[in-house]
């Protein structure tokens, strides 16, 4: 025994800073274009570009959702067939780079959902994983408690919501409550949220999960611009936001290795770079702002292989426990939730205000129903003779006044 | 008869008493086969075949079989299948006859039809194994959409039919069936799930780099080695007309049976264009010193010309089409040294270079137009063909195959209600043939049976027909037909569209809705084994009535509006009573409201003679004192 615990130990010494900053153990990653035909080239552009990146960076293929609502690399209008390419140069095919020989190893391209089946309800039910059971398990989102999700949306948008193929829409409160789905059935350790889109900053201002850091490339009443156009390919081929990010990521993540921080990364989006407001939401994560800003890119954008130990015995012992903490977080919340309607009250006072509403309401009601009989026909009585009342007076009067 | 069955059962049985011992019939051949075409086109043909014997299958170990689809072929209890993706239209009038005789070959976009074996339990009720199928199609479906990245999971009831004429199997399904019943040691006598053919169609499905990934993952050498490293997404997609097909199907010889997966890809690739530089593949014209002049006719400026046409061979090499070379055979292939990789027929007096590394088997028997060449392991090869002006002479051709059959097909009519289908088909031969036409019809478009017209010297044989249901089930027409010798037939019928309901548009409406392609099955003449030849028409695409999608909320908005103003006056007029003015009742309260009307009016009055009173006019009316003060309070009232 000793001698097999020794190496383990030495791994464990070894894995324990790591570790220590993640604590997470896969990756996945959801990235998602929303708009169809060709002169929306850009964000099919965009979104394949998110893809090569988190796939340089160590995600597998089955661990990366790609959505892609129209083809670009075979449409009859690309002159560069099978090719998709988000900048000028053309140096990088976005679509396969297997004809360069020294990236062999990429290995093609995986589309997950694609055509007609990029809907709003598709990406909600991945979200929340309700799937009828014949669904592939290539199109499920299978992660668990410790899967660190990056969620990348593009396309067109507005205040609140975005555009799914020019024929439907999501609005931030569908996300908002999908994220709270996937909090609640433990899908997720932490989850950042990207949306590259006009007015992007709206679409996360709803959320309430916790773990979510959300980050947008655009203030309310703003668009999102694109970044330059190809003469050949005769459409705009990225958006701005979306291109410095990855000029950063191509230029200070060079391997799996790279200790960047997030803080770093939404810095670089200066307003005179993406000429619009890009936002960033980190009250949502633990620890606020400064836990969020000091956490490595590669927690979102790379991929861990962590290995979660169970103690055995122990566990087991610990496992109705640890749900009833989060019963408990739950209940807690829940009861959070609903002292938002009354907001700025002390949590104490209005939990006990709020069963004296109810007591009284209550008494009340039993008063209502105990004097029924008597009050109603009291009043009912009172009221009929008040107008009877009335009607002789008025009569009365209007006799006088012919005879005035 | 018995004597010969007892050692044939004893061999069946053997796998059962010991399977540890492997059967020799792991199998992986792969083969190019490389025809250049008439107008400056290359037909490339790849084929890879490998096989597993049916007790590995079952036993789930598996060589060269591509286990993630084994195990969705077992789970869905698929006997034998076919599924095909497929871009573009092979032009029968210049390329003749269609290879592998149209048996790998698919209609536009997505086409899947495979044998299922039914609920196997001996359902008693009735419907109950149609049911069982249909959910392992539906699980097939799904799940190969998964493995493929193909949206075939759009491929329901709306979409499937069983075809009864069109196909039958290739492989021995039955035998194949009974070995599979004896390995996984279900009872003997237990009556078998009969096997029901279903066949779907997406014509809209778009043909991608996507697909070809998960295809060529398939293979043992997955693209890196052998023939599949020339698979190129740009090069594949961007040929005229290619198709990918995966076929699965039981192969039994001698009571030994075995499961073969047969992959293929074909294609016809423009030459000029494949060989246009990736980074610049927009023509643009030569540079002067570049271009051939044709000097016989003059033009007026010095830096253009007259192009001379070339007639002739033009260059071509394997890497400047394909965009690299072969990178050796394939390591794990299995074939023998008899077997040949690449096939080249080109006319006898071609100009050929190998270029390899290492010395090259190959073998071009004399006078013929067919080459046989065999890949070194592990050391590029690449194919070179200079240009060669045409012999003048004699004229050397590669001779083409015709066609068994010409077939297109068209939408006639016009306006958004009605339409007709128009199909020609031709016969060249001298002698008359018998067709199987299949058209698979989605259910917004309603044919009318009644005008179906098979005109010309055709005969309609046979016909199944099974209707639509709106929004459940599509149309399944399939006609037998005799087309004469030397002949045309021309089938017709009109239909009627269809309106959808609003949320049953795509997102791309006004782009018209696919028809799938139509499936032309020429049966072989008697005496001719196998299956004879397939043609398939091109996919249309029907013009729908489209709304305005904005149209919605206009209506909305203006509907709403009216009944606001109509509702509002109608009801106003039916709870009102009319009557006469001297009839209306006065009011109990009338006379005390005059009242008060009277007294502010004298009010009003004696504060006008106040005021009056205080700018030294005369007062006209006189009150008593009572009213007075009231005023003086109401004006203190008024000024706070």
């Amino acid at each position: 025994m000793r001698v097999f615990n020794l190496p383990a130990a030495l791994l464990a010494l070894l894995a324990g800073p790591l570790l220590a900053t993640a604590v997470h153990t896969s990756n996945w990653a959801v990235l998602v274009s929303t708009s169809r035909f060709w002169f929306n080239y850009r964000h099919l552009a965009n979104t394949l570009s998110l893809y090569r990146t988190v796939k340089r960076l160590g995600i597998p293929d089955n661990q990366i959702i790609l959505m892609l609502p129209d083809d670009m690399a075979c449409n009859p209008r690309n002159t560069f067939t099978g090719s998709v390419f988000n900048d000028k140069s053309r140096l990088l095919d976005l679509y396969d780079d297997k004809g360069a020989l020294e990236n062999l190893g990429m290995g093609g391209i995986e589309v997950d959902y694609r055509g007609n089946e990029v809907t709003v309800e598709n990406f909600i039910r991945l979200l929340t994983d309700r799937w009828p059971s014949s669904h592939p398990h290539s199109k499920r989102l299978m992660t668990g408690p410790q899967s660190n999700i990056l969620i990348y949306m593009t396309g067109h948008g507005g205040n609140e919501f975005l555009k799914f193929q020019d024929s439907e829409e999501i609005s931030s409160f569908d996300l908002a409550d999908a994220f709270a789905q996937m909090y609640e059935k433990k899908r997720y350790h932490e989850m950042l949220f990207m949306i590259d889109t006009c007015q992007a900053n709206t679409m996360y201002n709803a959320f309430y999960s916790p773990g979510v850091l959300a980050t947008g490339s655009s203030a309310k009443d703003q668009s999102s611009y694109s970044h330059h156009a190809d003469q050949d390919v005769g459409v705009a081929v990225i958006d701005r936001w979306t291109y410095f990010y990855l000029e950063f990521l191509e230029t200070y993540l060079n391997s799996t290795a790279s200790d960047v921080r997030l803080g770093e990364l939404f810095d670089y989006q200066t307003f005179e770079r993406v000429h619009s407001d890009a936002g960033v939401r980190y009250d949502l994560l633990d620890g606020g702002e400064l836990a969020a800003r000091n956490k490595r890119v590669l927690d979102f954008f790379g991929n861990v292989q962590g290995v979660e130990i169970e103690d055995g015995v122990k566990n087991t012992q610990l496992d109705w426990k640890k749900d009833l903490e989060a019963l408990q977080k739950l209940a807690a919340r829940v009861e959070g939730e609903q002292e938002d309607v009354g907001a700025g009250v002390d949590p104490t006072i209005a939990t006990t205000a709020k069963t004296d509403t109810v007591h009284q309401s209550k008494v009340t009601f039993d008063m209502a129903q105990a004097s029924d009989s008597f009050f109603k026909k009291i009043a009912g009585a009172a009221s009929l003779a008040v107008l009877g009342g009335a009607w002789m007076a008025s009569s009365a009067l209007t006799k006088q006044s012919p005879v005035k | 008869m018995k004597l010969l069955n007892l050692p044939a059962a004893l061999l069946a049985l053997l796998p059962l008493i010991n399977p540890g011992i492997a059967l020799p019939s792991n199998n992986y051949t792969e083969h190019l086969h490389l025809r250049p075409l008439p107008g400056g086109s290359l037909y490339a043909g790849f084929s890879f075949t490998s096989t597993t014997p049916l007790s590995s299958y079952v036993a789930n170990n598996f060589r060269y079989f591509p286990r993630a689809l084994a195990q969705i072929l077992q789970y869905t209890h698929t006997a034998e299948l076919h599924l095909r993706f497929a871009l573009g239209r092979w032009d029968d009038e210049s390329w003749g006859s269609r290879p592998r005789d149209g048996l790998r070959e698919g209609g536009n976009g997505v086409e899947l039809w495979a044998w299922l074996e039914n609920g196997g339990d001996g359902a008693k009720v009735e419907g109950e194994e149609a049911r069982a199928a249909e959910e392992r199609w539906s699980d097939l479906v799904n799940s190969l959409s998964g493995l493929f990245c193909a949206s075939l999971n759009f491929v329901d009831s709306g979409k499937t039919i069983q075809p009864v004429l069109s196909f039958s199997p290739e492989g021995t399904l039955e035998a194949g069936q009974q070995t599979r019943t004896n390995f996984t040691g279900e009872k003997q006598g237990e009556k078998q799930g009969e096997l029901r053919l279903l066949h779907g169609m997406l014509p809209h499905e778009v043909v991608c780099t996507e697909n070809l990934t998960p295809f060529l993952k398939l293979l043992p050498c997955k693209g890196k080695a052998g023939i599949s490293s020339l698979l190129d997404g740009h090069k594949l997609f961007d040929a005229n007309w290619q198709t990918m097909s995966v076929d699965v199907l039981p192969v039994c010889h001698d009571g030994e049976c075995e499961l073969e997966i047969q992959q293929t890809v074909d294609m016809v690739l423009d030459v000029e264009r494949s060989m246009r530089p990736r980074e610049s593949p927009i023509p643009r014209p030569l540079p002067m010193e570049d271009i051939l002049c044709d000097e016989d006719k003059s033009y007026s400026g010095h830096d253009t010309c007259y192009p001379k046409h070339f007639d002739g061979e033009m260059e071509w090499s394997l890497e400047r089409i394909f965009g690299r070379p072969i990178r050796g055979s394939c390591p794990l292939s299995t074939a023998t040294s008899d077997d040949f990789d690449v096939t080249l027929e080109v006319p006898a007096d071609r100009n050929i270079q190998v270029l390899a590394e290492a010395a090259v088997p190959q073998q071009s028997p004399a006078n013929s137009l067919i080459r046989h060449y065999k890949l070194p392991e592990g050391k590029d090869f690449d194919l070179f063909l200079p240009q060669q002006p045409q012999n003048p002479s004699e004229p050397q051709q590669l001779p083409l195959e015709q066609p068994p059959l010409y077939v297109s097909r068209q939408m006639t009519g016009y306006g958004a209600e009605r339409g007709g289908m128009h199909t020609l088909i031709r016969n060249p031969h001298p002698y008359s043939q018998r067709v199987v036409y299949l058209e698979s019809l989605p259910w917004f478009l309603r044919p009318y049976m009644h005008t179906l017209k098979v005109s010309g010297n055709g005969r309609l044989k046979n016909m199944y027909y099974t209707p639509l249901i709106d929004r459940k089930r599509g149309t399944q027409l399939e006609l037998l037909l005799e087309i004469p010798a030397e002949s045309t037939v021309e089938l017709t019928y009109d239909f009627e569209k269809a309106i959808l309901r609003y949320t049953e548009y795509p997102p791309d409406a006004n782009r018209g809705f696919d028809i799938p392609a139509a499936v032309v099955r020429v049966l072989p003449t008697q005496g001719e084994e196998g299956q004879g030849q397939y043609l398939r028409t091109t996919s249309l695409l029907l013009p729908l009535p489209t709304p305005d999608f904005s149209m919605p909320y206009n209506v909305i908005i203006l509907t709403s509006t009216v009944i606001a103003l109509g509702f509002g006056s109608v009801f106003n007029l039916l709870v009102r009573r009319f009557v006469l003015a001297d009839e209306v009742p006065v009011s109990p309260l009338a006379g005390l409201v005059g009242r008060v009307k009277e007294r502010i009016g004298e009010l009003k009055a004696k504060l006008k003679g106040s005021a009056e009173v205080g700018e030294g006019v005369e007062r006209k009316k006189a009150a008593n004192g009572g009213p007075r003060e009231a005023v003086g309070d109401g004006s203190v009232r008024k000024k706070k």
